[in-house]
């Protein structure tokens, strides 16, 4: 065959290959687009549950923790409240709002809906540096994921992802990831089956027992993730000490934008009047990396409010081995230890922003 | 591995590409025989074993009758061996327990007393279709129409070829192996029919049926709670919804084979359009009703040997039809009901319908409407998990009364009525072939379209096709 004819049968069999992809690119979009306007916000465990009650007493609470799961087991309100009390401050009234895997797109609206349920009584909104975004297709696609795919988050999810203190190769994975679960929402699949086709049997709303103020011990209520995380825990102490030998290691991965990103955040909550800081949680898994986002925050930002406990060196007492439920998570008696202190220090950096001096780098 | 997965189009992509990639036609269908293996392992790896035993066994009874003349012994008993070999293996995995079970109940009845052994035997995906496959090779080289291969590869290439594979369409040896001797050419593809063909039998399967199942389930899982209009409405849905599966899942076959070169027979043709319970059997799983038809009641006498003979005839076909979808009395009540709408037609028909005025459209009208209704009165019997629920359902079907209250939350009636409307505007209007006449750049446009929508009615998570239990 010629070559004009190679390029003639090629041009017979992209031309409309091509058409059809944007075609099916334009219409499933903007079918999706219509659909998700119209779809509820899905019901998404310990989230939905702590974001109801939090609406449905707004006006009761002054405080709130926003965080990951670190937040969710290691905040106890009440210990916060006597702590602050204790350390001369007003009893506030605390609200955990700690949330499994919370990123950083998940973040940012979660504070806006905080935010926008305030009713004039919040006073002090305290934030954890967010979870990297989803790491799996699998993590990217389920429905969680997708609420929090729409175009309007596209931007906080790009933001977080380049900010986050890791090598460039992971960061171009994560926006592989991210695109997929992108692409994959814009495809709408199942969107318009679930609007024309609903479930004859409604699954029951995750539920939760608000009685303390959104935390959990961890492990009262079980799952098999649960239990084969502390069963790791028990069965691989060394582990634990590996973890701990990582504290203050050389790392390569940079910290500064990261500063910076979670520098943005305080910053627009406190364009709001509000009180904002950073609570590092005490995290052997993470000892290679929060700390230095701590540390470099508070260099940037000494005005900002830095609680950073994941240092063993400067909070050895939360590092004794008996206080951890797993690798990463504290047990009842780690988080009311935590929690105290936090609450001391919380009181101690609003009481010193109340008199407009500076936070020392501690 | 299911045709609507996104692991299939990957899987099939890399076999399409090889496949036109090669020029060599015996390296097609190395490619192709491979590509079935790995296809039917995902599922079960170990079942491999049970697909080579079969096809070795047609492939002896082959060379057996090439050895030997048509009149010869050891020829028939060859293909008698074949035979008896085939179903005794599908026997031994469909119905060993089911008969195993049967004998230990009606023992009890007697007053005797006798130990359950029943096996706990997994029931590989897809072996009732290749076996007949298998037995229509050993019989139409047994018959003479069409020579026994010389080549085992022809042989399992024909047996597992993956389109038809674990769910049909049935194809005859005689139809499919001609087809392997040539290599097959892109120009007689008919790449557009295909890939309408496909997005149709994708629309029926992922878009309808998986998203009415969920109906059927909760109505079949408890129908005394549901209102009557629910019920028959959910019964009419779960005729809807297994036509959807199956004949969606054989449209997807079908244009699988068509765009890798080979040529199927149509499975359906529109079944509940038919006018009469003998037009539905020739619009219905039509690769089945004709397999049994020529390899069964033509052997069995047929009509030849008068009315009496000619109705047994019917009924042990249809019963034995039954019994072939599962180890199962509902089956078997399943095939009775339609065995005795085909003995009342020809009954209707030699001593009524001649002696009455043609009563044209209406008639028509009205023999379709008791068709589609005493179909779906067999279905229940089909998809009722035992014979107490499915005589439940029956009742309130046939009664219109149930004390439940509960309804669906769809409007399921005019749902059914949309349903019913879409059916028999695309068969009036052949849309099928008004896409795939389109020219290029307005098929692709309306293509791309029409996958966008229907992507978004794929419900999340994936439900098998409900022949693959068959």
């Amino acid at each position: 065959m010629s070559e004009r004819g190679i390029v003639s049968r090629l041009r017979v069999t992209l031309v409309p290959c091509v058409i059809g992809a944007a075609t099916f690119a334009l219409v499933a979009g903007g079918f999706s687009l219509a659909l998700r306007r119209a779809a509820p916000v899905p019901d998404m465990n310990v989230l939905s549950p702590k974001l109801a009650a939090y609406r449905d007493h707004a006006a009761d609470y002054d405080t709130v923790f926003i965080g990951t799961s670190r937040t969710f087991y290691h905040i106890v309100p009440d210990e916060v409240e006597t702590a602050m009390e204790a350390e001369g401050c007003q009893r506030p009234n605390v609200f955990n709002f700690g949330v499994f895997g919370l990123t950083g797109a998940e973040q940012d609206w979660l504070l806006g809906q905080v935010l926008g349920a305030g009713q004039g009584a919040l006073r002090t909104v305290v934030i954890e540096d967010p979870l990297p975004e989803a790491r799996s297709l699998d993590d990217a696609t389920n429905e969680r994921a997708r609420f929090f795919h729409a175009p309007s988050d596209y931007s906080a999810t790009l933001n977080s992802i380049s900010s986050f203190p890791e090598s460039a190769p992971k960061k171009v994975f994560r926006l592989g990831i991210f695109g997929a679960g992108a692409a994959y929402d814009l495809s709408g699949v199942g969107r318009a089956a679930e609007f024309f086709f609903p479930a004859p049997v409604k699954p029951a709303p995750y539920a939760m027992d608000m009685s303390a103020d959104g935390f959990e011990i961890l492990g009262s209520i079980t799952s098999p993730d649960i239990e084969a995380r502390r069963k790791d825990f028990v069965d691989h102490p060394e582990k634990y000490d590996e973890a701990l030998a990582r504290y203050g290691a050389a790392s390569d991965e940079a910290v500064e934008s990261r500063a910076v990103y979670l520098e943005e955040r305080l910053r627009s909550l406190k364009a709001q009047g509000l009180n904002a800081a950073l609570f590092v949680s005490p995290d052997p898994e993470e000892l290679d990396r929060t700390p230095r986002v701590g540390v470099e925050l508070a260099r940037i930002a000494p005005d900002l409010s830095v609680m950073n406990f994941n240092r063993p060196d400067v909070y050895p007492d939360l590092f004794g081995r008996s206080l951890w439920f797993d690798h990463s998570h504290y047990g009842e008696e780690g988080a009311r230890k935590l929690s105290r202190l936090a609450g001391a220090e919380l009181c101690r950096d609003l009481k010193q922003s109340d008199a407009g001096g500076q936070h020392a780098v501690r | 591995m299911l045709f609507v997965e996104p692991r299939f189009f990957l899987f099939f992509g890399v076999v399409f590409g090889l496949v036109w990639i090669l020029r060599n036609n015996l390296w097609r269908k190395r490619v192709l025989t491979l590509a079935s293996y790995v296809f039917y392992g995902a599922w079960d790896w170990r079942f491999l074993g049970l697909i080579l035993l079969i096809t070795v066994i047609s492939y002896v009874v082959g060379a057996a009758a090439s050895r030997y003349p048509a009149a010869d012994r050891t020829r028939k008993l060859a293909l008698t061996g074949g035979i008896v070999a085939s179903l005794a293996l599908l026997g031994v995995f469909k119905y060993f327990n089911f008969f195993a079970d049967s004998f230990v109940d009606f023992a009890g009845m007697m007053g005797f007393s006798a130990g359950s052994v029943t096996l706990n035997l997994v029931l590989p995906v897809g072996i009732s279709f290749y076996t007949f496959q298998a037995i229509s090779y050993m019989v139409d080289v047994h018959r003479g129409d069409i020579g026994a291969r010389r080549s085992f590869l022809d042989v399992a290439f024909y047996i597992a070829f993956f389109p038809q594979l674990v769910a049909g369409p049935i194809v005859r040896a005689s139809e499919f192996i001609p087809q392997m001797d040539t290599a097959r050419r892109w120009a007689d593809v008919s790449v557009r029919a295909c890939l309408t063909l496909f997005l149709i039998g994708f629309i029926k399967k992922a878009c309808i049926s998986d998203n009415i199942a969920q109906y059927v389930d909760v109505i079949f899982a408890d129908p005394s709670s549901f209102a009557a209009s629910q019920v028959i409405a959910g019964v009419l849905l779960y005729g809807i919804q297994i036509y959807c599966d199956f004949s969606g899942y054989s449209d997807m076959a079908i244009a699988c084979a068509g765009l890798l070169g080979y040529k199927f027979p149509a499975n359906f043709d529109s079944p509940y359009l038919s006018a009469n319970i003998q037009d539905f059997w020739r619009r219905w799983h039509i690769s089945l009703s004709s397999w049994l038809r020529d390899y069964l009641y033509i052997p069995l006498g047929g009509n030849r040997r008068g009315n009496g003979r000619r109705d047994v005839n019917l009924m042990t076909t249809m019963v034995l039809g039954g019994l072939w979808h599962g180890a199962s009395f509902n089956f078997v009540i399943w095939g009775f009901l339609h065995g005795i709408a085909l003995i009342i037609q020809r009954f209707w028909h030699q001593l009524v319908a001649r002696r009455v005025p043609a009563m044209g459209l209406l008639g028509g009208f009205i023999g379709g409407a008791v068709t589609f209704y005493w179909v779906n009165l067999a279905w229940i019997f089909f998809r009722a998990a035992d014979l107490g629920e499915a005589l439940s359902i029956s009742q309130t079907y046939l009664t219109w009364s149930s004390a439940g209250q509960n309804v669906l939350p769809i409007a399921v009636w005019p749902l059914l009525a949309c349903l019913g409307l879409t059916h028999w505007l695309s068969h009036r209007f052949g849309a099928q072939e008004m896409i795939e006449r389109l020219a290029p750049n307005r098929f692709a446009v309306t293509y791309g379209a029409i996958v966008a929508i229907a992507i978004a009615f794929v419900p999340l998570g994936y439900r098998p096709f409900i022949y693959f239990q068959f």
